[in-house]
């Protein structure tokens, strides 16, 4: 039927509604309701119908009463008037002696939505809630719900209220959870409704009763109920244990639901109930439909994040199919990142390296950062695979492999040489901006070590003019800033003529504005330029010895088996943004700023380059805290230095003082939280000797507070093998780190 | 709970039918969703929930149709979705294919159905079985309301009405194992379970009480006996009717079956499994030329048994043209729509080992498009076998007209999702 013929199609149906034979013969009557449905189905506007259709209402044909009343309940709103015409057939349909009619009318007549209506309906709604036959009983009892719904002003008679809280007693289970519905919305100001303890004893006692819809509404109105004492609490865990285990998946999550809410105040128990929960959370991400799965996944992610090691064993379940749907693949391997460990890292790392070249770009995009992601804590075997892909010379996977080595290298530093001599061989351009952008960062910030890095930039400011990205140009500029201050001779040309591209033709003022800074400092002198220049290079805080850390259950609990987990999860792509934010901002942030009035870090990078440049330290070959832990405890085979420094409470940060140790190459290994005591930082570094090979200090920082007035850190050094002058130059270096931060946090405090 | 409405659209996202079930969220926003869902499909992310303002779509789709039900609230997000997959099943019952002909078909019967199913957002009776009982597509034909309310809708046993007669009573069980594999491109299996159900045909007259037997290690570890192979199971789901807390605590399975077909139970068995069908493939790629394919298929059960209807469907690329096959047993077939050879092969006897070449050509100017590595896939059946040894010990059939009747079990294995990933 076409939508334009729609007021034609009208008139004819009025006609074939009005027609005095067509009313004498039941089934043609029928079939021309049927027609109006139909119609109204198909979009077609036939509000104007409702007077006849009113009157077709007077049948004793239920399916033709049934068809009526959608039409009805679709247009009360526009014949508010007209609408009241009915209310008398539908008070007669109550007293019908056949329950279904009842049932029938009784819902209907709730479902006009009509306020001018109330008056009528309360009468039939009261007798509905008495009636013999549960599905009329069903029926009034939400009817209270829409009624209140309707006018959520005018209360709702308590003498109501009081019948509704007794027919949670109704042997009919599907009466009893729509009373807890009812009630729900109507005592809603008063804070839902009241689940004490015999309400709560009963509900579990029916819960069996009930269909998977009722066990799940229970289980959420259970989550109110603060049991009295531990006993009762346990009892009714032991009485859910058979939900807990659940074939089906919104029970389960109901029940787990109901797990975390009690055991708010044990941890313990809550945990153990995840554990048994597993199997069924395992089977519900392999279940047959993909938004269920999606949906377990994305909870599973919930619970990761507070028992990183939970479900470790399982990995194998989350491997990707080749079917599947791009956000379930993707999800996936979010929750693989996080499963990872020593055991499965291999197995692990293989398969997400098929993964890489998935046939949607952004799956093998999230395949290649997760890859990076664990390169922060296994860096060699991730950076292999990574270098693998840059061979394969597709374009978004070579973005993608781009991106995610800068992202790793500011969380691990010592990536660095694999990572310079990949760039090496990269030859290829790239379409996407963010992949070039990431690649000049690390042109500049790592482009003494890669001999090929000018002309590399040679080509892009050969291309100066066909850049469109301000991203890019911005990168661009501070890259070749970068760069030529460690490599001049090679630079200064382009650099020129860079610089003067930008300032006399550049359109976007941000960028000319960029240049001409640069172009002004320049002028300062080289020293000048550095200091500014020489931002952050890594920010190993965001890695995985403090990571984040695990949160607690009470975090999330509430938005536990909702729509929230699956929402965040689509708007909130991991940290990644934090921190290419991070890397973006660096070089303006600190540009503005003279050395005295600088974070104490940039004070640090003063001391690395004067005080101590004649100590060379590094961090590579990296040690691992297992190895740490061993030469640790080795019985006095090194040498021991003790020592006290006075020094004011270091109020600082885990983060700030590993940030700033890093900067003078001191890798800190493991903190205590911060607020133990006593408070203890591990850390190593090496130390060059000159021509005889270079010697480890591993050293151990505890602060006590036990003694308040003597505000000390007591430091332990093991060194290997011994050299005491080098022993000497290590401690004052690890002296002055700590004096800029306990000093700059009294300055903080002036302020 | 809570969803406000329930939409059934087309592919072109034109409603075919809704409902309104709370009135809260405008039902214009349902417009949003085509939209939406292009935009996210554009961006190569589809995600099973969207939002438009304050608006959340939350959908499936089956066939040719969306299935829809929005929101404002936070609401249960694994339940909605159940609802959704309900609707699918009850829908499918009463029209046997679930797509837009039959929609628009029996548009009364879905109105019908879905006023049934749910009332202000709240599932309501949504036992397809007992809304067959007073909603059928027979109600077209023109009959004076029935004065008889259908007892299951308060009877104690909601899933089975009193009164059934048979003249032959007899049940018959069938107890069918899919198995699912992935095997990795070098042969390694990287996981494989079982999953299996137990269906139940129930031809039985009166309120009969059955009793099912099976080899469950968990009740023979109870019982204390340690004879013959028994099966350790895992996450096992029951019909309804099946009483949970008699299973719970001594591991009987009693129940009163609902007449006619149904799932009785359902369960997983996570244990390695050697593959049944093992399948090695030497696929070579000559770029610009031609694909050389070779496929070696092996049966790893029993000699007795026979696996029929075995399917091999190797990928081949999707430029590739002028096939060539040559076959031991069976017959290969190029399906070109689908980029498959497909090897058919009806009887595969156990222990033996099959070949299959083909020989594609390749164009010179090569597809830029990148392709995936799809896997090989595997369909087979085997009857009168089980992966696992599961077996009915019996079926004790008890109802107080004292009538005898006789169990019939059948056992099949077949393949579930069963895939080979290859190195091209």
């Amino acid at each position: 039927m076409p939508y334009l013929s729609g007021e034609e199609t009208v008139k004819e149906l009025r006609r074939a509604l009005c027609n005095p034979n067509v009313h004498s013969d039941p089934l043609r009557h029928r079939n021309a309701v049927l027609r109006v449905i139909r119609a109204m189905s198909q979009g077609v506007d036939v509000s104007a119908l409702f007077s006849e259709m009113v009157k077709a209402c007077a049948t004793v044909d239920i399916v033709q009463k049934k068809l009526i009343y959608i039409f009805l309940c679709s247009y009360a709103a526009v014949n508010p008037e007209l609408s009241l015409l009915v209310i008398n057939t539908l008070r007669k349909d109550c007293q019908d002696p056949n329950p279904m009619v009842r049932s029938l009318a009784l819902r209907n007549m709730t479902n006009l939505r009509l306020s001018s209506l109330v008056e009528y309906v309360e009468q039939p709604l009261i007798a509905g809630l008495r009636d013999r036959a549960a599905c009329v009983r069903r029926v009034a009892v939400l009817g209270w719900a829409k009624l209140h719904d309707l006018q959520p002003d005018s209360e709702i008679d308590a003498a109501v209220v009081n019948e509704l809280y007794s027919l949670l007693r109704d042997p009919d289970p599907v009466v009893m959870v729509n009373c807890l519905r009812a009630l729900e919305g109507i005592l809603k100001e008063e804070g839902g409704v009241v689940i004490n303890k015999p309400i709560t004893h009963h509900l579990l006692n029916r819960l069996k009763e009930c269909d998977i819809w009722g066990q799940c509404e229970v289980l959420k109105f259970l989550q109110r109920y603060q049991p009295q004492s531990e006993d009762e609490l346990f009892d009714i865990l032991s009485l859910l244990d058979a939900s807990l285990v659940s074939p089906h998946p919104p029970v389960m999550a109901a029940t787990v639901g109901l797990f975390l809410s009690l055991c708010g105040s044990l941890p313990a128990v809550g945990l153990s109930a995840l554990r048994r929960a597993q199997g069924p959370l395992l089977a519900a991400c392999g279940s047959g439909s993909r938004e269920m799965r999606f949906t377990a996944l994305c909870h599973i992610q919930l619970l990761l994040r507070s028992l990183p090691g939970l479900l470790g064993a399982h990995y194998k379940r989350f491997f990707c199919g080749y079917a599947e749907p791009a956000f379930i693949k993707q999800r996936k391997m979010k929750v693989l990142v996080e499963l990872v460990n020593d055991d499965n890292v291999a197995m692990l790392l293989d398969e997400m390296k098929g993964y890489c070249t998935d046939v949607n770009p952004d799956t093998a995009q999230a395949a290649i950062s997760a890859i990076g992601h664990i390169g922060r804590s296994y860096s060699d075997r991730s950076l292999e695979i990574l270098v693998g892909l840059l061979g394969l010379k597709q374009d978004h996977i070579t973005s993608a492999v781009v991106q995610t080595m800068r992202d790793l290298l500011w969380v691990c530093p010592q990536c660095s040489s694999t990572v310079c001599l990949a760039l090496e061989e990269c030859e290829d351009t790239m379409q996407d901006a963010q992949g070039r952008q990431a690649l000049l960062w690390m042109l500049g910030v790592y482009g003494e070590r890669i001999s090929s890095a000018p002309y590399k930039l040679e080509v892009f400011i050969d291309d100066v003019r066909n850049e469109t990205s301000a991203g890019v140009k911005l990168e661009l500029l501070t890259a070749s800033m970068r760069l030529f201050l460690c490599r001049p001779a090679e630079m200064q040309d382009m650099l020129g003529r860079l610089l003067h591209h930008y300032i006399e033709e550049e359109t976007d003022m941000c960028v000319r504005d960029q240049a001409l800074l640069y172009y002004r400092l320049l002028h300062c002198g080289k020293e000048e330029t550095e200091k500014v220049l020489q931002g952050r290079r890594s920010d190993p805080s965001l890695g995985v010895l403090i990571g984040p850390p695990a949160e607690s259950i009470s975090q999330w609990a509430h938005s536990f088996n909702t729509l929230a987990p699956l929402l965040q999860s689509t708007f909130k792509p991991d940290s990644k943004p934090q921190l290419s934010d991070a890397l973006r901002c660096d070089p303006v942030e600190t540009s503005g700023k003279t050395p005295a009035d600088c974070s104490p870090i940039t004070q640090l990078a003063f001391l690395t380059s004067s005080s101590a440049a004649p100590l060379s330290l590094s961090v590579s070959p990296a040690l691992s805290p297992e190895k740490f832990e061993r030469l640790w405890l080795q019985p006095r085979a090194q040498h021991d230095e003790h020592g006290k420094l006075q020094q004011t409470v270091f109020q600082c940060s885990a983060q700030s003082l590993q940030a700033s140790l890093q900067l003078v190459n001191v890798q800190t290994l493991a903190f205590t939280p911060a607020h133990a005591r006593p408070w203890k930082v591990y850390l190593y570094t090496r130390m060059q000797l000159d021509s005889r090979g270079s010697t480890l200090i591993l050293g151990e920082l505890v602060h006590c507070e036990e003694e308040p007035e003597e505000k000390t850190v007591r430091v332990t050094l093991r060194q290997q093998p011994r050299d005491d002058e080098t022993l000497k130059a290590f401690l004052s270096i690890l002296t002055t780190v700590l004096h800029t931060h306990s000093s700059s946090n009294e300055t903080l405090k002036d302020i | 709970m809570s969803a406000s409405a329930v939409f059934v659209l087309d592919l072109k996202g034109k409603v075919l039918i809704c409902r309104n079930y709370k009135g809260d969220v405008d039902m214009a926003e349902i417009d949003h969703f085509m939209s939406l869902l292009m935009q996210h499909e554009e961006e190569g992310l589809i995600c099973p929930v969207m939002s438009h303002g304050s608006v959340h779509f939350m959908w499936i789709k089956h066939s040719n149709l969306y299935l829809v039900a929005t929101t404002n609230k936070n609401s249960n997000a694994s339940l909605v979705y159940s609802f959704l997959y309900k609707l699918v099943e009850v829908f499918t019952e009463y029209f046997k294919e679930l797509e837009e002909e039959s929609i628009q078909d029996n548009f009364v019967v879905v109105y019908e159905l879905l006023d049934e199913l749910m009332d202000f957002g709240f599932p309501q009776t949504t036992d397809s079985k007992i809304l067959q009982e007073y909603i059928t597509q027979e109600g077209t034909k023109l009959e004076v309301a029935k004065s008889k309310v259908p007892t299951t809708v308060t009877n104690a046993v909601s899933w089975r009405s009193e009164g059934i007669k048979y003249k032959k009573n007899e049940v018959f069980i069938d107890v069918i194992e899919s198995i699912n594999v992935l095997v990795n491109a070098n042969g390694s299996v990287m996981s494989s379970d079982i999953v299996g159900s137990i269906k139940l045909k129930t031809m039985l007259s009166g309120m009969p009480e059955l009793r099912l037997g099976l080899n469950d290690r968990v009740l023979f570890a109870l019982t204390g006996r340690d004879k013959g192979k028994t099966v350790m199971m895992e996450d096992v789901k029951f019909h309804q009717c099946v009483r949970l807390s008699r299973f719970d605590s001594d591991r009987t399975i009693s129940f009163i079956p609902p007449d006619g077909e149904s799932e009785l139970m359902s369960y997983r068995i996570n244990t390695h499994v050697k593959p049944l069908i093992w399948i090695e493939s030497v696929i070579e790629k000559f770029s610009h030329s031609r694909v050389e394919i070779m496929v070696k298929a092996k049966g790893q059960f029993k000699k007795q048994s026979v696996a029929n209807n075995v399917e091999v469907r190797v990928p081949v690329p999707s430029d590739a043209d002028s096939p060539k096959f040559k076959t031991s047993t069976g017959h290969a077939k190029y399906v070109p729509e689908k980029n498959l050879v497909v090897w058919t092969i009806k009887s595969f006897p156990g222990g033996k080992e099959f070949l299959m070449r083909a020989h594609f050509g390749l164009p010179s100017v090569e597809n830029d498009e990148l392709e995936g590595k799809p896997p090989i896939t595997v369909k087979f059946e085997i009857p009168y076998f089980t992966v696992s040894g599961i077996q009915v010990r019996y079926m004790k059939i008890i109802e107080k007209s004292g009538y005898q009747a006789l169990p019939w079990v059948r056992y099949i294995t077949q393949s579930g999702d069963y895939q080979l990933r290859t190195n091209v």
